[in-house]
């Protein structure tokens, strides 16, 4: 306790982040401390796995250290430990699980996993002191594309999801096939902005009449097609136009999908959640095309889109809240379902 | 003085409370690579075997490796966190030293003068190291390194005195060795002392811990002693594209 609030401690080292959280009665954000491992793994084009292990074991406890001086708190004053425990890397995610079970043993506080998930959509609970369930929610980042009808907190439905490349990882290899380099999302952002967006016809992945799911590996494979013919024609590539026709493509399809997906269910929300919700574009489509129907759009700034442990402090939160908790048992689970 | 010692770099964990007099009090996991979920318990329950209380530990102490890249990340963020949240010093010990110590008796039994402990890192190649028993003390006779199990044979031809060999390289290797090596000069470590374990990490930890060889939480690291692979392609120059995502 701290000023008479509950406390609670929120770890995350599911994939390149090793983040620390602390949040005051569920919602206050105390300290938001996030050591990311970008420049290391840019060398190697993507993120390294091992490499992503090791680092968050040298980083974790150092992160702890300034998240509690952030917050103006001691250890003695944490009440509660919520630790992301999947979706992820396993090597990654069971930095994150070991520190969290030696801090609620040490400490003999309660110890609660909580669903990476679940936390992106928790980042919105943060910035939107209004927000609560139910609620339509569209989880995109460079692991998920989900869209998600959720209930209570933490009880989330997954209507659809992608059915190969997620929204991010699309992002990423087009950026590298046309030379924008990793990490994708902003830059092809970025790019974009100066480009036009009618300039190539990408094809709109919709699926099968009424489904929720994603397809976008077939992007990649037009970006290339494109690229190839306009060089067989020797005409130079516009780099820009082609980000932009292909965010569009993107974007389009998630932006009708989880709109289509509000209207089904009777959502008057749609809360945005992961790394690729920072997307310019797709902020600005989601919120016109909400507006035609009058629903409203929450989505966290960014700094809360990426992984943090601020979301999985909220989660954890509200986990606590219902009574649930974990064991000094709990395993790392790198394909928890939603 | 009360050591608590984690050992998670082999196939099962174990933990262990070693005290000023040198009573050993250990736990064992009867699962194989369960570390991350048994090694509380471990630490919990060696710590009442021992009749005492959490607050009663003044080191932390962890096996470093080499071995299970993924054990010993589990053992010393384990040991880092209790270390920084407790506010006590750390320990740092070579798995494969508290292996050599594990089967020291073993060794002497055999009519041994020299231990080598060799753990599989496959493809022929072992993490291993060589100690001699001088006077019942264990001292170390060739570096510890990563190396191909035919360069560890070549030492051992050259030593003076019979080589106990111990550690899963012995189940990885045991036909080079038996190849490579005359009968009779060296033996093989019984299955009951070949495999670490935490109560001989707690032991070496309690003699570094009186020579004041302690850390901050900060400083104890893993030793991998080998560079992730796509480390090392990258040096190579041969990574390849595929890396992705």
């Amino acid at each position: 306790m701290l000023n008479g609030k509950h406390i609670t401690l929120g770890i995350e080292s599911s994939c390149d982040e090793t983040a620390i959280g602390i949040v005051a009665n569920g919602r206050e954000m105390l300290a938001n401390v996030i050591s990311s491992q970008i420049d290391i793994h840019t060398e190697y084009g993507g993120v390294v796995p091992e490499i992503a292990s090791r680092k968050h074991l040298e980083n974790i406890n150092a992160v702890i250290d300034k998240a509690l001086e952030e917050a103006g708190c001691t250890i003695d004053d944490v009440d509660l430990i919520g630790v992301a425990y999947g979706p992820g890397l396993v090597g990654a995610l069971l930095i994150g699980v070991a520190a969290a079970k030696a801090i609620a043993y040490a400490k003999d506080i309660p110890l609660v996993g909580v669903n990476h998930m679940h936390g992106h959509i928790a980042a919105n609970y943060i910035e939107h002191l209004e927000l609560e369930p139910p609620f339509m929610g569209l989880v995109v980042s460079g692991g998920h594309t989900n869209i998600i009808n959720v209930k209570e907190y933490n009880t989330c439905e997954k209507l659809g999801g992608t059915r190969d490349d997620a929204a991010g990882e699309a992002f990423d290899k087009v950026a590298r096939v046309i030379g924008l380099g990793y990490p994708g999302g902003p830059k092809v952002d970025k790019a974009a902005k100066s480009g036009n967006k009618d300039a190539v016809a990408f094809k709109r992945v919709y699926l099968e009449n009424g489904s929720y799911d994603f397809s976008f590996s077939g992007l990649k494979t037009q970006a290339l097609n494109y690229i190839n013919t306009e060089r067989q024609t020797g005409r130079e590539i516009n780099v820009n136009d082609l980000a932009a026709s292909f965010q569009e493509a993107v974007v389009e399809v998630l932006v009708n999908k989880a709109v289509g997906a509000a209207l089904e269910f009777g959502q008057k929300r749609i809360v945005m959640a992961g790394g690729v919700s920072s997307n310019s574009r797709l902020r600005e489509l989601i919120t016109e095309e909400a507006a035609k129907h009058g629903i409203e759009i929450c989505v966290p700034s960014p700094i809360l889109c990426t992984d943090n442990g601020v979301m999985i402090a909220c989660s954890a939160y509200y986990a606590h809240l219902k009574g649930e908790s974990s064991g000094y048992d709990m395993d790392a689970v790198p394909g928890l379902e939603f | 003085m009360l050591i608590l010692a984690l050992e998670t770099t082999g196939r099962y964990g174990s933990a262990a409370v070693i005290d000023e007099s040198g009573k050993v009090s250990a736990s064992s996991s009867s699962s194989e690579k369960n570390h991350l979920k048994d090694i509380i318990h471990l630490a919990d329950e060696s710590i009442s075997k021992a009749g005492a209380a959490k607050k009663d530990i003044t080191h932390v102490a962890a096996s470093v490796g080499p071995g299970s890249f993924t054990g010993i990340r589990i053992g010393v963020t384990t040991a880092r966190t209790l270390s920084q949240i407790l506010g006590l010093p750390c320990i740092s010990v070579s798995s494969l030293e508290a292996m050599a110590l594990r089967a020291k008796a073993y060794a002497e039994a055999e009519g041994c003068t020299y231990i080598c402990s060799i753990i599989n890192a496959r493809r022929r190649q072992t993490y291993g190291g060589i100690w001699k028993i001088e006077n019942g003390e264990l001292t170390e006779y060739a570096e510890q390194k990563q190396c191909m199990i035919e360069d560890i044979l070549e030492m051992a031809e050259k030593l003076d005195g019979r080589l106990c060999f111990t550690g899963d390289g012995i189940d990885a290797y045991e036909s080079i060795i038996s190849e490579g090596l005359k009968a009779g000069t060296y033996a093989l470590a019984s299955q009951e002392i070949r495999y670490q374990h935490a109560a001989e990490v707690a032991m070496i930890a309690k003699k570094k811990s009186e020579a004041g060889d302690v850390l901050e939480y900060g400083e104890l690291l893993p030793n991998y002693m080998r560079l992730s692979e796509a480390e090392q392609r990258l040096r190579e120059g041969t990574l390849s594209k595929k890396i992705s995502r």
